[in-house]
């Protein structure tokens, strides 16, 4: 038996408290005692007969799942993007994008896991397909279901803009701005004359803002010598920039709350930015603890889930830059609901995307709504490379890549992608890749 | 409790892009509104109605305004595509009422425009009726009778009943007698299937809504609404503390960091943004806030039934929505009024919920004609 049959069976049998205990239909599975089988709805998705004098004619006829693969000398390997596609009964379809870096197969299978309670549903109710996905997965998050939720999440809101003919951002609210939205790159500098040459690239580029990474891994308290180089790293990125290019620094969750505060606090005079996952995410009370001393902007959130990861960090004022990822996060309903909470605290908005282009295409009309928003990142650097080649085959279009220091928004209705599948079958998935690993110089294993 | 504050943030400013200068179905060409007065509550409230070049119209309510915010809101709001919630939002937030009827006529212009109900619009609906709070007029059962009575033919199952005001002279163990008897009174003259609002109009100091909480709560009213109109965490947490009843609270704040303020000390229970201060575009976002609290969103209404419309609208798109409440007058004439602005749709329900309409925009036509006949000023 299926488990929407089940779940047309349960419907049927009426409800059923904790409390009642009646005796179960024989015809239903087994119920161990500790889930009650309660069901009140004339219907679930799929089919959602309760919906049919208020919904949309449109339904969900199918859904699918691609891995692809680049080549690793192009893009880093524990990140296969997993794209989502929905397909309807009246032809319309939409793209999003689930990649989880280290969890590919995973999260394909997690959004086939899904496929019961999508296929047959109306693709309109987005909030109400997110609740049921995110709800009626009783677990509530983790990395796993939010970015099976955020693929699944992205092409229903790009099959709801094709529908209403405007793209995603204007249904939002926005655009704050029709040029388009910050951005910045990463970069990789280890000189002065290094910094200076990228200074002049990056400005001729007419872009406005970079990232990079802390030189070394660091361990919960930390010496002189790495202290002094990871801040000397910075005061020469400064340097070699100039007071008028902004840069921030991913410090990548290396340091401990102890040793970041010692960081943030000599680093001040520098006017980053913002100060990238100071610490672990995991201990909001710890990370208040590095933050307090310092005025360096802080940013965090990329590996947090659904809005309510991010309430105890707003709650608490820790934070001054929000990032979550639209991948992971739980796609664009999440990003948008994180975002609203932000602005009430007067916390920004600088989303995460180290994937594929879909998410970050994706991102970009919640960003273009959002008051709050700072600036997009994207895994790309000022010069074009290969990467960029394979997005513009998938995409049609030179994805992502700024112009005088903004993504342009996109005009077509919905997500404004059309991915093309026969580009896809040109890089097959390959399997999993653990995330990359670092380890200390005694062999324990370093956050990296 | 709070551990750290590292900053006090307010919201930050925002600079929008000016309107885009090329024409578009969307922009909106025409700009209107009323001044409306019902006859015998007195109750205001204005109306605007929009329409885009490309000639759709779409209406929204707010609260009363001036004659000079209203004319400020037209030239802030002309030439914008109706899209551009947020550019109103911040446009006009320093005239709330405003702030409303101007987005919420954007969100009924594009949802007509679209063909589809604005539910669907803000993403599609959660549910397929929406829950009613009948808010009674009057104070007591002799007075709230006429009203409750009406409410009870509109299929309404959950009221508002306000709660009696506290005399310097009455020592407390008598006023909470009072209150009790009153309440009690109203769940004998509605019957047993009603279910309770208590309402206290912020009138209350935070000391006797603690002492009406805790000899309350276990009547089990859905809420204890507005106890009082101090609203500072430390005043709250008198109530919150001391009795499990759930607090209502909102219905005077425009600001979202005021709703945050609230969500973060942990002082509501439930979220009460008022439409008549607030456009269904803000409150989604205090509903962002609440639902990461899992707090409920039941905002208040004493406006007019196009407002009551959108909000119904609003509550059949969020999962934490509650219940809309519906101002239910004593009057006939308050009540034919209504119907009149409506094109005789009428603020119903079937078994206390309103059955969703699956029309474009808010569902039904307004009756301008009724709007000139029945407002105090049009501009």
């Amino acid at each position: 038996m299926k488990r929407r049959d089940v779940l047309t069976a349960l419907a049927g049998a009426g409800a059923l408290t904790a409390t009642s205990r009646r005796p179960l239909n024989p015809s239903l599975p087994h119920n161990c005692g500790c889930a009650p089988q309660i069901v009140t709805a004339k219907d679930k998705p799929p089919g959602a007969a309760a919906f049919h004098g208020v919904g949309s004619k449109l339904r969900i006829t199918n859904m699918r799942v691609f891995g692809v693969t680049l080549d690793e000398r192009i893009a880093q390997a524990d990140r296969p993007y997993i794209f989502v596609k929905i397909e309807t009964n009246q032809g319309v379809t939409g793209w999003g994008e689930a990649t989880l870096e280290g969890k590919a197969t995973a999260a394909m299978a997690c959004v086939m896991d899904l496929k019961d309670l999508i296929i047959g549903s109306d693709p309109m109710q987005v909030e109400h397909l997110y609740q049921t996905m995110y709800i009626g997965s009783f677990y509530r998050g983790g990395p796993v279901l939010g970015s099976a939720i955020s693929g699944i999440d992205q092409a229903l809101w790009d099959i709801r803009g094709k529908v209403m003919g405007m793209p995603v951002y204007e249904m939002l609210g926005g655009p704050i701005d029709p040029r388009g939205v910050r951005g910045y790159y990463h970069a990789d500098v280890w000189t002065l004359a290094e910094a200076k040459e990228l200074r002049d690239k990056t400005k001729a580029a007419g872009v406005t803002a970079l990232k990079f990474q802390l030189p070394d891994l660091l361990e919960c308290v930390e010496t002189n010598a790495k202290i002094s180089r990871a801040v000397a790293h910075m005061e020469m990125l400064r340097e070699g920039l100039g007071p008028d290019l902004d840069f921030a620094v991913d410090f990548h969750a290396r340091p401990s709350p102890t040793v970041a505060a010692i960081i943030l606090r000599e680093i001040e005079p520098l006017q980053l930015l913002f100060a990238e996952e100071i610490c672990p995410p995991e201990n909001v009370r710890a990370m208040a603890r590095a933050v307090r001393h310092s005025t360096t902007p802080i940013a965090t959130g990329e590996r947090l889930i659904a809005s309510y990861g991010y309430a105890e960090l707003i709650d608490m004022g820790v934070v001054d830059i929000l990032q979550p990822d639209i991948a992971h996060v739980g796609g664009i309903s999440a990003l948008w609901k994180v975002s609203a909470t932000a602005e009430a605290s007067g916390v920004r908005m600088a989303p995460h995307a180290c994937e594929g282009p879909i998410g970050g295409i994706a991102s970009l009309h919640v960003d273009a709504a959002g008051p709050n928003f700072l600036a997009q990142e994207i895994c790309g650097f000022v010069e074009a490379g290969e990467k960029n080649r394979v997005w513009e085959d998938l995409m049609g279009f030179p994805a992502m890549r700024m112009i005088d220091g903004r993504y342009a928004l996109p005009t077509k209705p919905g997500l404004g992608v059309d991915i093309s599948e026969a580009a896809l079958k040109r890089y097959p998935f390959q399997g999993t890749r653990p995330f990359v690993m670092a380890f200390h110089e005694d062999g324990a294993v370093g956050s990296i | 409790m709070r551990t750290i504050s590292r900053k006090l943030r307010g919201t930050s400013s925002v600079v929008f892009a000016p309107a885009i200068a090329e024409d578009h179905p969307l922009k909106i060409a025409q700009f209107r509104a009323w001044r409306v007065k019902e006859p015998v509550s007195n109750r205001r409230y204005t109306v605007v109605r929009l329409q885009s070049q490309g000639g759709v119209s779409g209406y929204g309510e707010g609260g009363p305004a001036t004659a000079a915010e209203i004319v400020a809101a037209r030239v802030a709001t002309l030439d914008r595509r109706a899209t551009e919630s947020e550019f109103i939002r911040s446009a006009l937030r320093r005239t709330p009422a405003l702030e409303a009827a101007v987005n919420n006529a954007m969100l009924d212009l594009v949802s007509r425009a679209k063909n589809v109900p604005i539910y669907q619009y803000l993403g599609g609906p959660v549910r397929y009726k929406a829950r009613l709070l009948g808010h009674l007029e009057g104070t007591g059962p002799a007075a709230s009778g006429p009203s409750l009575e009406r409410a009870k033919r509109q299929g309404i199952l959950a009221f508002t009943t306000a709660a009696p005001l506290r005399d310097a002279m009455i020592p407390l163990r008598a006023y909470v007698d009072l209150v009790r008897k009153q309440y009690a009174d109203m769940q004998a003259l509605a019957g047993p299937s009603a279910e309770w609002v208590l309402d206290a109009a912020g009138a209350m100091t935070p000391g006797d809504a603690a002492t009406i909480a805790v000899a309350l709560e276990a009547s089990h009213p859905i809420w204890f609404d507005e106890p009082t109109a101090v609203t500072s965490p430390d005043s709250l947490a008198k109530i919150v503390d001391e009795s499990v009843m759930p607090i209502g609270l909102g219905r005077n704040i425009t600001d979202l960091v005021a709703f945050q303020t609230l969500l973060a000390s942990g002082s509501v229970n439930i979220v009460r943004p008022n439409l008549a201060l607030n456009s269904l575009t803000k409150i989604r976002r205090v509903a962002a806030l609440a639902e990461t609290h899992y707090v409920g969103v039941a905002p208040f209404h004493d406006g007019g039934p196009i407002g009551s419309m959108a909000g119904i609208h609003l509550n059949a798109s969020l999962l934490y929505a509650y219940a809309q409440q519906i101002p239910v007058p004593a009057s006939d004439r308050d009540a034919a009024m209504r119907v009149e602005i409506t094109s005789g749709l009428k603020e119903t329900g079937d078994k206390g919920f309103f059955a969703l309409l699956n029309r474009p925009g808010l569902g039904f036509e307004v009756n301008e004609k009724a709007l000139d006949a029945r407002s105090e000023e049009r501009i």
